[in-house]
């Protein structure tokens, strides 16, 4: 049923993490390189969602972090349990929930940046 | 040492604190990073709800913010900064141990059998990132907290 072999999986795991720290620190550099109060407030934030090349970073963190995060929870609820359709159900549960919460995040920033 | 009777444990396995006590620091870090990497995730999906509120105006949107600003959710706050600070350093040492490096040269195995894997090197880099991160956490409070 594999589409991938888990070396193939584990590499996306790690390249994911890798990405997602990066970006995580420009993210976390946005609120802390002015007043971390200010940096928060409305028209601030509507701002950053409407500079183009922050929208683009936060929407592929977003990816990366779905993907990471829900890949994370499968390996541990594989870890709990083994079975073929517990294994299916666990695999087609988190890649269901990572499409969801992409669509979903990806709404917010599509929205707030005015593409949509 | 008492017989490994199954690997069927689930939760309660996890969560023994018995099984630190006998493994030591390397399973205090391996049921950390799962903790920890829960935690994550669970605090990005709130995050990920708590931002959508800004298409729903500002008075919502300040109103959302008001959850994270009082003392418990600036403590929930480092808490998150320190578990992401751990998660990052631990997978960092993992991906590097996966590599090879750090992990000693393969060799027979003899009385009284170590592992050549849990040497004093990872040892240290679990020391290292617990202590990163209650630094980062402290950090953290200081911004948020001034």
């Amino acid at each position: 049923m594999m589409v991938l072999r888990e070396s193939i999986i584990m590499k996306i795991h790690y390249g994911t993490a890798l990405g997602a720290l990066s970006l995580t620190v420009v993210h976390i550099m946005m609120r802390l390189t002015q007043d971390f109060h200010e940096s928060l407030a409305y028209e601030n934030v509507i701002a950053n969602y409407e500079s183009v090349g922050y929208a683009l970073l936060l929407e592929l963190l977003l990816i990366l972090i779905s993907v990471h995060g829900f890949n994370g929870l499968r390996v541990i609820l594989l870890e709990m349990n083994q079975g073929p359709t517990y294994e299916k159900a666990v695999t087609f549960g988190c890649l269901a929930a990572m499409a969801g919460l992409i669509v979903y995040g990806s709404r917010t920033i599509f929205t707030a940046s005015g593409w949509i | 040492m008492e017989r490994e009777t199954g690997a069927k444990e689930g939760l309660k396995g996890w969560l023994n604190p018995g099984k630190i006590g006998k493994f030591g620091i390397e399973r205090l870090a391996w049921l950390l990073m799962r903790l920890t990497g829960l935690g994550l995730l669970a605090y990005f999906i709130g995050h990920i709800w708590e931002t959508s509120h800004i298409l729903d105006g500002k008075a919502v949107w300040d109103k959302s913010l008001e959850m994270t600003q009082t003392t418990e959710g600036h403590i929930f706050l480092a808490l998150v900064i320190g578990m992401c600070v751990f998660h990052t350093g631990n997978g960092i040492r993992l991906m590097i141990a996966q590599m090879g490096y750090g992990i000693g040269k393969a060799e027979r195995p003899d009385y009284p059998y170590k592992p050549q894997s849990i040497n004093m090197k990872g040892k240290a880099c679990i020391y290292a990132t617990l202590g990163m991160a209650a630094l980062a956490m402290w950090y953290g409070m200081a911004v948020m907290f001034s």
